[in-house]
C-alpha cells in the first residue's frame, strides 16, 4: 500500500461508534414517536443531536490524521452523511418530521458505516486543488439534493394517504410538515443546491479533462442526467407552475441518478 | 380535616330531559353556592353546570356526611321531586371524589374524550366559587392541581388530538396541506347550514377570506352577512374556484358542480396551487376525478366522518395512559390531604418544644450574664438545660402513658416507640425513675 493509501485507511474514531449508536437509537426513538408516544419527541432530537455532535467529531478527527472530507469519494459520503443529519436537525426545529427521521436516520447511518468501514482504497496521486473542489462543491451540491429529495420523499407518502384517505396511516397521524410547505422548501433546497452542483460539474468536467480522462464514464453521464433533471425541475417550476407531486417525483429522479454516481464511484475505488 | 365529596349527575348517569331539570343558570349559581355553605354543613363548595353534567364539589364539615342534604339541596333548588331526580344522582366520597374530580378535568369524564371545553368551564366555576367565598383551602388545593393534572395529560397523550366534530376536521385537514391558514381564502358554494359552520371555523382559525357563492344571490347574500362574507355572482364560479384555496361545497343539485372538464381548466389556470375541496353535499357536488388533479385534495362527508371516528378512537385508545396519570395524581393529592389533618399537631408539637427550650435557655443565659463561670461550671450548665428540657418535654407523655389503661397502655407505647424509632427491650424490671422538672439550679448550688 503507497503512503497515501495508508493515510486514507485511517481507523473509525471512537466517536464514530458513539455516532453509530446514537443514529440507530435515533432511528429507533422516532420510530417510537411515530408509534404514539408524543414523550420520546425531545429524547429522539437529542440524539439526533448526538449522532450529529458525534458525527462532526469523528470527521474532525480525521481532518487532524490530514484525512479529509475532499480526499476521496469514500470521504465525501461520510460528510453527506453529516450535511443531511444537520439539515434535518435545522428543518426539526421548525417542523415536526418524525417520519422524515425515520428514512433519514437509517440513510446517515448507512452512509457512515459505508465511508468508514468499506476498503479505503489508496488516495489518488493527481488529486489537485481543482480536484478537491470539485468533490467539496459535488459532495455539498448532493447533500443540498439529498435532504430536497429526503423532503419530497415525505411529500409523496403524505400526499398519498391524503389521497387515498388513509387517515389511520401514520403519515397522517403524525401531522408532520403541511404538504404545501414541503414542497415549498423542497424547491427553495433544490435553488440553493443547483448553483453549488453547476460548479461542481464546471470543475469536475475541466479537471477531468486536464487528466486526459474519457468524459463518456457512466459516472459522468449520470452526473450530466443529475444536472438535467434539476434544471429541468427549475424551468418547469418558474415557466409553467409545476409543484407538487410531479416536481418531488423529478426531484427524486435527480437525486437517484446523483445517488448512483456516488455508488459508481465507491464501487469503483473499492475494486480497484 | 373534613372530606371532599362529590354530588351530581352527568351525561353517563341522565339523559337531556333530566339534566336539563336540575341545570343551573349562571346567575343563579352564586345564590346557590351562598346557601350550601350556610344551610348545610358544607365548608367549601363549587357548583359546576354544562350541558353535559351538574355537579357539586364540596368540603364536609368535620365529623358531618352532607351527600344526602346536598342532594335534597339540588332537587329543592331547582323545584323538581327527588325522586325524579334520584336515580341519576351520584355522589363520591374522599380518594373516589378526588379522582372524579381529576377526571372531569382531564376530559375522561366527558361525552368526546379529550375536549377541550371542560376545563374551561371548571375554571369558570372555580372562578364563580373564588368571587362567592366558597373555596377553601382544601377545594382550591384541589382544583389547582386537577387543572395541572389536566395539563399534564393533554400534554403527555394524544387525548386531546384530532377533531372530533366535522367542522374541526375540516380545520385539521386544511392544516395537513397548508399548515398554517393565514392568508387562505375560502369559498364557499351554495348556503347549507354545515358548510357556513365549517366555513367560520376556518375563518376563526386564521384563513383571510370568505366569499360566498349560490344560485340564489339572495340566499348567497344572506349567508354572506351572517358569518361575514362577500357574495359573489354564481357566473363567476370559475374565477372564483381560481382565485379559492379552499372549497366548501354544499348545494342541493342533483349533478355535480365541480366537475373533472372544470377542474381541468381550474388547476392549469392555478399552476397546480393546493387546493382543499370539502363536499358536503348529497348527493355529491364534486366529480371523484377531480381529485386525481396534481394539487387537488377532495374530502366528501363521509370523508370527514371517517377522520372524525379515527380521531375519536385514537383519543380513547389514550385515554388509558391518561387514566394511569390519574390515578397516580389522585393518590398524591390524597396523600397530602392526609397530611394536612396532622399539620395542626405538628406544628402545636413544635411550637411547645420551641417554647420550653426558649425558656430554659433564656435562664441559663441569664445566669450566664450575671456571673462569670469557669469552664467546667459552663459544661455543666449545658448539660442541665439540656436535661431539664428533656425532662420538661418528656413529663406530659410518660405521666400520661404510666395513666393508660392497660387496653390504651400498649397501643400508646407502640406509637412512641415509632414515633420516636425506639427499641423498647423486654423484660426489664427495673423501676424507670423519672427526674423532677424542676427549675435548672444555679451551678453555685450544685457545687455546694
Amino acid at each position: 500500500m503507497t503512503e497515501a493509501g495508508r493515510l486514507l485507511s485511517v481507523a473509525p474514531s471512537p466517536a464514530f461508534w458513539v455516532a453509530v449508536v446514537a443514529y440507530a437509537a435515533a432511528a429507533a426513538a422516532l420510530l417510537g414517536v411515530l408509534a404514539g408516544n408524543a414523550k420520546l419527541r425531545p429524547f429522539a432530537l437529542a440524539l439526533v443531536g448526538v449522532a450529529f455532535a458525534a458525527h462532526g467529531t469523528d470527521i474532525g478527527w480525521r481532518g487532524t490524521m490530514h484525512v479529509h472530507p475532499a480526499e476521496s469519494v469514500r470521504e465525501a459520503i461520510g460528510f453527506l452523511a453529516f450535511i443531511i443529519t444537520g439539515g434535518y436537525l435545522l428543518a426539526s426545529a421548525r417542523y415536526r418530521l418524525t417520519l422524515g427521521g425515520v428514512v433519514v436516520m437509517p440513510v446517515s447511518l448507512v452512509l457512515l458505516v459505508l465511508a468508514r468501514l468499506t476498503p479505503a482504497g489508496t488516495k489518488p496521486e493527481d488529486l489537485s486543488t481543482l480536484g478537491r473542489i470539485h468533490i467539496s462543491l459535488a459532495t455539498l451540491g448532493v447533500g443540498v439534493f439529498a435532504l430536497a429529495s429526503a423532503l419530497s420523499a415525505i411529500y409523496l407518502v403524505e400526499d398519498r394517504a391524503l389521497r387515498r384517505k388513509k387517515f389511520d396511516a401514520l403519515a397522517f397521524k403524525d401531522r408532520g410538515a403541511p404538504l404545501e410547505s414541503l414542497d415549498k422548501l423542497s424547491h427553495r433546497l433544490v435553488w440553493v443546491g443547483f448553483p453549488i452542483f453547476t460548479v461542481a460539474l464546471v470543475l469536475g468536467a475541466v479537471w477531468t479533462s486536464r487528466l486526459g480522462e474519457n468524459l463518456a464514464r457512466i459516472e459522468y453521464v449520470l452526473a450530466a442526467v443529475t444536472w438535467c433533471a434539476f434544471a429541468a425541475l427549475l424551468i418547469a417550476r418558474q415557466i409553467y407552475g409545476w409543484r407538487g407531486k410531479r416536481a418531488a417525483k423529478l426531484t427524486l429522479e435527480g437525486f437517484a441518478a446523483a445517488l448512483a454516481v456516488l455508488v459508481i464511484y465507491l464501487i469503483r475505488r473499492i475494486v480497484e | 380535616m373534613s372530606d371532599l365529596f362529590v354530588v351530581g349527575m352527568s351525561w353517563r348517569t341522565a339523559k337531556v330531559d333530566v339534566r336539563e331539570k336540575l341545570a343551573f343558570r349562571e346567575e343563579e349559581i352564586t345564590p346557590a353556592l351562598r346557601a350550601l355553605t350556610t344551610e348545610l354543613p358544607v365548608a367549601e363548595a363549587l357548583l359546576i353546570s354544562t350541558c353535559n353534567r351538574v355537579e357539586v364539589y364540596g368540603v364536609a364539615k368535620p365529623g358531618s356526611d352532607p351527600a344526602g342534604d346536598v342532594r335534597q339541596f339540588l332537587a329543592h333548588q331547582r323545584a323538581v321531586k327527588l325522586s325524579d331526580v334520584a336515580g341519576a344522582l351520584y355522589d363520591h366520597r374522599g380518594s373516589d371524589a378526588i379522582r372524579h374530580v381529576f377526571r372531569v378535568a382531564s376530559s375522561l369524564d366527558s361525552l368526546v374524550v379529550g375536549e377541550a371545553q371542560i376545563l374551561g368551564q371548571l375554571k369558570a366555576a372555580y372562578g364563580v366559587a373564588g368571587t362567592a367565598g366558597t373555596s377553601g383551602p382544601v377545594l382550591s388545593r384541589a382544583l389547582e392541581r386537577a387543572f395541572g393534572v389536566a395539563k399534564r395529560v393533554r400534554t403527555e397523550t394524544t387525548i386531546a388530538r384530532g377533531a372530533a366534530n366535522v367542522s374541526s376536521v375540516a380545520v385539521e385537514l386544511a392544516a395537513h396541506v397548508f399548515g398554517n391558514l393565514a392568508g387562505k381564502s375560502v369559498l364557499v358554494v351554495g348556503a347549507g347550514k354545515m358548510s357556513s359552520l365549517a366555513a367560520r371555523h376556518l375563518y376563526a382559525n386564521g384563513a383571510q377570506r370568505i366569499v360566498v357563492t349560490n344560485r340564489s344571490p339572495e340566499k348567497a347574500e344572506a349567508l354572506a352577512a351572517e358569518i361575514d362574507a362577500d357574495a359573489r355572482p354564481w357566473a363567476e364560479l370559475e374565477k372564483l374556484l381560481t382565485e379559492a384555496d379552499i372549497v366548501i361545497s354544499s348545494t342541493g343539485a342533483r349533478e355535480p358542480i365541480l366537475t373533472k372538464a372544470l377542474f381541468k381548466k381550474i388547476t392549469k389556470a392555478r399552476r397546480w396551487k393546493p387546493m382543499m375541496v370539502i363536499d358536503i353535499a348529497v348527493p355529491r357536488d364534486a366529480e371523484p376525478a377531480i381529485g386525481e388533479f396534481d394539487g387537488v385534495f377532495l374530502f366528501d362527508i363521509d370523508d370527514l366522518d371517517k377522520v372524525k371516528k379515527a380521531n375519536i378512537a385514537e383519543r380513547e385508545k389514550a385515554a388509558d395512559h391518561a387514566s394511569k396519570i390519574v390515578e397516580h395524581e389522585a393518590g398524591q393529592f390524597e396523600h397530602w390531604l392526609r397530611t394536612q389533618a396532622v399539620v395542626p399537631t405538628i406544628r402545636a408539637l413544635r411550637d411547645k418544644f420551641a417554647q420550653v427550650a426558649e425558656v430554659e435557655v433564656g435562664k441559663a443565659l441569664e445566669q450566664l450574664s450575671r456571673k462569670e463561670l469557669t469552664r467546667d461550671q459552663q459544661r455543666e450548665l449545658v448539660q442541665r438545660v439540656v436535661q431539664l428540657v428533656v425532662n420538661k418535654l418528656l413529663h406530659q407523655p410518660t405521666t400520661v402513658l404510666r395513666g393508660s389503661s392497660p387496653d390504651e397502655g400498649p397501643l400508646r407505647a407502640a406509637i412512641l416507640a415509632e414515633l420516636f424509632g425506639l427499641e423498647p427491650q423486654e423484660g426489664g424490671d427495673e423501676e424507670v425513675v423519672e427526674p423532677p422538672a424542676t427549675e435548672a439550679s444555679s451551678p453555685q448550688k450544685a457545687q455546694a
